[in-house]
């Protein structure tokens, strides 16, 4: 069965300070639960997202995308003219615009909780549930392969980082 | 959140990370005050009263309201873009304070999102009974029909209304419900209650927090604002061009679009500032909805409002400048003198004179003051779009065909029932979901009290 270590902080600058202090000395820091974004945990743990991509991707294709429709519709399908204006009008700038937002935002959202693997209804355990109230809760993962001076080495580097309590974890969904 | 520093408290009273979480959600579990059931049983009236109004339109058709062939557009329109107006506070605060990294904006912005869900939805009943025959609705939309197939009018401002304003309703839910999701988590995990547990943690789409779902939850919430941003300016760009692409006078100039979305924003905050005096009051949300936030709220409308006066003074300039006899009768003999001046009048007070009062310290500081000019304003606002409807079509360029306009029965019925509809989802939001974003406000919490400190000892 797998093991984490769990580093709990009451701050979110002493866990700053922890994370980078753990690096140097080579211990990998698998995760962080925290009540809040904490910017600068990101370039410490080498976390990217591509999600703006996606969003681009999704606003180009859907711009292109309504327009072929609107084209579509006003001029080959149905060649219905209106007060004397040109089929294929400028006035398509306003769907467009405002079709894209639609198409945009509600891809994106959905992307994002595909990425999540997020849902209605889904159960989750977290490692430690005071995570979402007022703890910082650092994960040091996989701890079952260290041997017994490794762990109590690590142990003391929790400490003295600030963890205000440590304590063995087998929830294992960080990854 | 959204990385940046923050000027001035705004968070009193030395809280923790936990007494976050415990004031904000206190509401949830505490039995349902009496204020509560009474404030939604006369929402349910109105409701049911709103209700008579929507079947007897239903039922008779468009005669029951006191349209004629010159005023076609009358209570439906007004409340419609009222309403629309109210909405886009809530967007305004989330989004433009957002991009315009505003930290105060984290105490209000969920239950002005709020707000803005519920007032899009009473917006949206007025078109919809406006068709008269409801049941051929869908109509609207461009559909694989047996008529051609014909399609919509894609050149038409009525079109372009119904894809903007179901655009703005889906991305400002998403955008609101997204901002809940963490929250959720937070109760999923702090309740003591099963059913709670269940309910919330269904709602909270297995929310774990971790740093990569704060980083993708930051990133998508970024983008679906930046997204929503444009829409706060085209929407009501959109509703404003059902006017002035006619040729109607005193809606055929181009200050509508900019002068409709200032006056969205004016009305949008207004209602915010009604709402947020009336929450911070019940739930005694004090030391998160600071006097310093009220502050801000109506220096911002003080701005506006002087905006707003520039508008009206414009258009009486154009009307005149532009030497069109019927422009210049709207505007002189229709408005600002003849049938419609208590209208007019209204508008210019609520609009452009009252909100100038909060150059004054003390009457922003006086809550209750700042609480009766915020129903000013948006009895203003309602007026402003009464003006606009009303006395431009009751007297267009044939003088035979001029005709008065009043509201029957079932019209004030149908507009009632919407405030009874928004009254509700407001209340159900105050009852049930977390008003004031706890992570976001943790997310500022540290660097407004070490700030705190900071003053307290110099």
């Amino acid at each position: 069965m797998k093991t984490n270590i769990l580093g709990i902080y009451e701050d979110e600058d002493v866990l700053l300070h922890a994370i980078d202090k753990l690096q140097a000395d080579g211990i990998v820091v698998a995760d962080v639960y925290s009540p809040f974004p904490i910017h600068g945990i990101w370039s410490r743990l080498k976390l990217t997202t591509r999600l703006p991509y996606a969003t681009f991707v999704y606003g180009a294709v859907g711009a292109v995308a309504i327009f072929m429709m609107l084209y579509w519709m006003s001029v080959v399908s149905y060649p219905l003219k209106f007060g004397g204006k040109p089929l294929n009008t400028l006035s398509f700038i306003i769907i467009m615009f405002v079709g894209t937002i639609f198409i945009g935002t509600l891809l994106t959202f959905l992307t994002y909780l595909g990425r999540e693997k997020m849902f209605p209804g889904k159960q989750v355990v977290l490692p430690d549930p005071r995570s979402t109230e007022d703890k910082f809760v650092l994960v040091i993962a996989n701890t079952e392969d260290m041997n017994e001076q490794e762990t109590k080495h690590l142990m003391k580097m929790l400490k003295e980082t600030g963890a205000t309590e440590i304590k063995e974890s087998t929830v294992n969904d960080h990854e | 959140m959204y990385n940046t520093r923050v000027r001035g408290i705004l968070i009193k009273g030395n809280k923790t990370y936990s007494d976050v979480g415990r004031d904000v959600l206190r509401p949830l579990d505490a039995p349902t005050p009496i204020w509560w059931w009474v404030t939604a049983g006369l929402a349910i009236i109105a409701m049911a009263w709103g209700s008579w109004g929507f079947y007897n339109t239903i039922s008779t058709g468009i005669g029951a309201w006191g349209l004629n062939n010159n005023v076609a557009w009358g209570y439906a329109i007004i409340n419609f873009v009222w309403w629309i107006g109210i909405g886009h506070a809530g967007t305004a605060f989330s989004i433009f304070l957002l991009i315009l990294r505003q930290k105060w904006r984290t105490s209000i912005n969920r239950a002005a999102e709020a707000m803005t869900i519920f007032a899009v939805m009473a917006a949206g009943l007025f078109p919809l009974l406006h068709m008269g025959r409801i049941w051929d609705g869908f109509f609207i939309f461009p559909y694989w029909n047996t008529r051609g197939p014909l399609w919509d009018n894609f050149n038409s401002p009525l079109f372009w209304d119904v894809v903007a304003i179901s655009t703005y309703f889906m991305a400002s839910a998403l955008f609101w419900y997204m901002g809940m999701i963490p929250d959720f988590a937070t109760i999923r995990e702090s309740t003591a209650s099963k059913i709670k547990k269940k309910i919330y943690g269904a709602m909270s789409f297995g929310w774990i927090g971790n740093a990569k779902s704060w980083l993708r939850f930051e990133t998508a919430a970024l983008l679906l604002g930046g997204m929503a941003a444009p829409l706060v300016v085209s929407v009501h760009s959109i509703v404003s061009m059902d006017f002035s692409v006619s040729v109607v006078p005193g809606w055929h100039t181009t200050i509508f679009p900019p002068y409709f979305v200032i006056g969205a924003i004016f009305s949008g905050f207004g209602m915010v500032l009604t709402l947020m005096i009336i929450l911070r009051k019940l739930y005694s949300f004090k030391d998160y909805v600071t006097d310093g936030h009220l502050d801000a709220i109506t220096r911002i409308l003080t701005f506006i409002s002087l905006i707003m006066a520039t508008a009206y003074m414009t258009e009486l300039f154009t009307a005149w400048y532009s030497g069109s006899e019927y422009e210049l009768f709207t505007f002189m003999k229709n408005r600002v003198t003849g049938d419609y001046t208590f209208a007019y009048w209204t508008m210019i007070t609520c609009n452009a004179i009252i909100p100038q009062l909060f150059w004054f310290k003390a009457i922003r500081k006086n809550i209750a003051i700042v609480f009766i000019m915020s129903i000013f304003i948006n009895i203003g606002m309602w007026f402003e779009r009464y003006v606009i409807v009303v006395t431009s079509l009751s007297k267009d360029f044939l003088p035979a065909t001029w005709a008065t306009y009043s509201p029957t029965i079932t019209e004030i019925a149908a507009f009632v029932g919407t405030i009874g509809l928004f009254v509700l989802g407001v209340l159900a939001f105050f009852r049930w979901l977390p008003t004031i974003a706890i992570s976001e406000v943790k997310g500022v919490l540290k660097e407004t009290t070490t700030l705190k400190s900071f003053t307290d000892e110099n």
